[in-house]
């Protein structure tokens, strides 16, 4: 049924697609469908709903009128669901609302209501369980930032000018990463099709680092030593706040995935700007500009889990150093985090064992860079969180860390990071205050692709 | 408050004869008093509780372009009793103080509105105080009806989804509230 109807919508807006853009397959920009982008993500909500019902006969998705009924009566509460479900699976599952709408021509900002109406309708109409406001926020917040994140690595990957083979390898590697912008290139033929690329396509400059190495953790179990894990860092820089005017909404980022051995992901941050603007002369040797970003923050290993979608403002600033491209750089943010979630003792509620709730927080960086690539970074960030859902609490989080990197040999270098951590649990209904803390070092092999230039 | 009433009908027909553009440019302000229905739900709860109310809500910003407003928002709403217990000598307010961004999608006053910030919730009872303060989302839609090229009505649909922690009662807790408030109001807006 819901195949069927959106067979029929692809046709009709096919067609006015291709009227509106003349011959090219890759019109600029491209032709807005708004009722094609609700449609799809209906869709998405159908199909996981039948693929749970059907295939994997999960009784909370096996919903009807009377579970609607009452969740319209009843409306929101909290839920019990992992860290890593609640924290990493739902933005993902965000993310494809809003790659809905960017895959049908919406820009950032239109593509936010589709976000929200998808989650919403998923909430109340394809569980059994009340909607849930964790969800909801963290699906939506958090599916704005991955979304744009991933529709840019997405864009980056393909190439509408290659062929053969390695246009293929690369429309397959970016499915996983954006697969509603997949699913939308394969039902109108642009696998194939060799047309210009999309502005996203280059971000200017660009730093990627991909690492290998090794982690090394103490306190990471209340009762064990030196923990060695096996590790893979991925660090994106995409674009660069002084090289490029602000555009649009994430037309600059950042984006760290750890992987580590026994954890799968155990970080996913990302932060990219919502809003720039120059507080001295572009062409001055030392610029200041006021940033806005929006940031999505995943972190769950043994020794701590906390995560959270949040908005923050501040100052970056670079101070060119010789002509060769060398540079110090600082940051200045301070955060409002609108829904966060982190665990400690006694927290959470049922199967639950972290609280959520808003807060505030800042951070402080001042790094050593050559054409924004950093050498030597030093950072500092401390977070509040207010628990509104689990215990009566407020947690603190102080975060201080070291990163070098060491060039050795072409674009490899030698890379260590050490980090501690420290959070203090005060709780208001008498209990005892908590404290964890722990440190980790990190040994990596790195290497380093970058490009310059707007 | 009948003849509020025809105040509201008559502003309506005027704005959709008049409208021919978004009202709202500059500096902008409103303030909207309204009636309001909230419902409370709370962990472990195996219900919600509902109560109707007066609301206020208070609007300042600027313009971002020709269709997209930004502004802060501060929203309360009062009931005695607020559904947490029947004493008389109960009163409850809870609120939102938020972002908001505005969007004018045509020509006409039509708008849709999305604003996240911080809520607060505040129960007397007897001589108790407590005292909430979290996170707090809306969102709405509504309509500018210009009357004169610095005023306008506003007609306001909204809903306040406002999470505000642990609430203490004499004698009781009640974990993790929930308060869900839907406003209808109607605005004066100037420019």
């Amino acid at each position: 049924m819901a195949a069927s109807l959106l067979a029929v919508l692809l046709l009709l807006q096919g067609d006015s697609a291709t009227r509106a853009a003349g011959t090219t397959a890759f019109p600029y920009p491209p032709p807005a469908r708004p009722v094609m982008a609700v449609a799809q993500t209906v869709l998405i909500n159908v199909f996981v709903n039948r693929v749970d019902a059907w295939v994997f006969n999960q009784d909370w998705a096996h919903v009807g009128p009377d579970d609607w009924a009452r969740n319209l009566r009843l409306g929101w509460e909290w839920d019990e669901d992992a860290f890593g479900t609640n924290m990493f699976a739902h933005p993902y599952h965000g993310a494809l609302y809003f790659n809905a709408g960017r895959a049908n021509g919406l820009d950032y900002f239109r593509s936010i209501p589709v976000v929200f109406f998808g989650s919403w309708t998923w909430e109340y109409f394809a569980e059994t369980y009340r909607p849930s406001l964790n969800d909801w926020v963290m699906t939506s917040f958090g599916g704005i930032a991955l979304g744009e994140m991933f529709h840019r690595v997405a864009a980056t990957i393909r190439d509408n000018q290659a062929r053969g083979g390695g246009r293929t390898f690369r429309e397959i590697a970016a499915l996983p990463i954006d697969p509603m912008g997949a699913f939308n290139r394969l039902v109108r033929g642009q696998w194939g099709a060799v047309g210009p690329n999309p502005p996203e396509h280059d971000p200017g400059s660009y730093v990627l680092r991909l690492g290998g190495g090794f982690r090394y953790a103490e306190g990471w179990t209340t009762d064990s030593g030196t923990a060695q894990l096996a590790a893979v860092i991925v660090d994106l820089l995409y674009g660069d706040p002084f090289a490029q005017e602000y555009r649009d909404p994430f037309d600059v980022f950042g984006l760290r995935l750890i992987l580590s051995a026994g954890g799968g992901i155990n970080v996913l941050r990302g932060s990219g700007r919502l809003y720039q603007k120059n507080l001295n002369s572009a062409s001055a040797r030392i610029r200041h500009v006021l940033g806005v970003n929006q940031r999505y923050d995943y972190i769950n290993n043994p020794a701590q889990s906390i995560g959270g979608q949040s908005v923050e403002v501040g100052v970056n600033s670079r101070w060119r150093l010789g002509s060769k491209g060398y540079g110090l750089r600082t940051a200045l943010f301070g955060d409002f985090i609108i829904l966060g979630a982190i665990d400690a003792p006694a927290t959470g509620f049922g199967e639950r064992n972290y609280d959520f709730g808003p807060g505030v927080g800042a951070r402080a960086e001042v790094a050593l860079e050559r054409h924004g690539a950093r050498f030597v970074r030093l950072m500092w960030q401390a977070e509040r969180i207010h628990a509104v859902s689990g215990a009566s609490a407020n947690h603190t989080v102080n975060f201080v860390g070291a990163e070098l990197n060491v060039p050795v040999w072409k674009a490899f270098a030698v890379a260590a990071h050490a980090t501690r951590f420290n959070r203090t649990s005060r709780y208001t209904d008498g209990s005892p205050t908590d404290s964890r803390n722990f440190t980790e070092g990190r040994l990596l092999l790195v290497w380093t692709q970058a490009g310059f230039g707007p | 408050m009948r003849s509020f009433v025809w105040a509201g009908v008559l502003a309506l027909l005027a704005g959709g004869l008049s409208a021919q553009r978004p009202h709202r440019s500059g500096l902008w302000g409103e303030i909207a008093p309204g009636v309001g229905h909230a419902r409370l739900a709370c962990a472990g709860c195996p219900d919600v509780e509902t109560v109707n109310g007066v609301t206020t809500q208070f609007r300042i910003g600027g313009t971002i372009s020709r269709h997209v407003l930004i502004g802060v928002e501060t929203f309360s709403m009062i009931d005695r009793p607020f559904g947490v217990t029947s004493e008389d000598s109960t009163s409850a307010e809870s609120g939102t103080f938020a972002v908001i961004v505005m969007w004018f999608p045509g020509k006409s006053g039509l708008f849709f509105k999305g604003g996240v910030g911080t809520s607060y919730g505040d129960f007397v009872i007897a001589a108790d105080t407590s005292s909430g303060v979290g996170m707090g989302l809306t969102f709405g839609m509504g309509w500018d009806f210009p009357i004169s090229r610095k005023f306008a009505f506003t007609g306001n649909l909204g809903t306040y989804v406002t999470a505000l922690g642990d609430i203490v009662l004499p004698g009781r807790r009640v974990d993790d509230v929930i308060a869900t408030m839907y406003q209808l109001s109607v605005g004066f807006t100037f420019r």
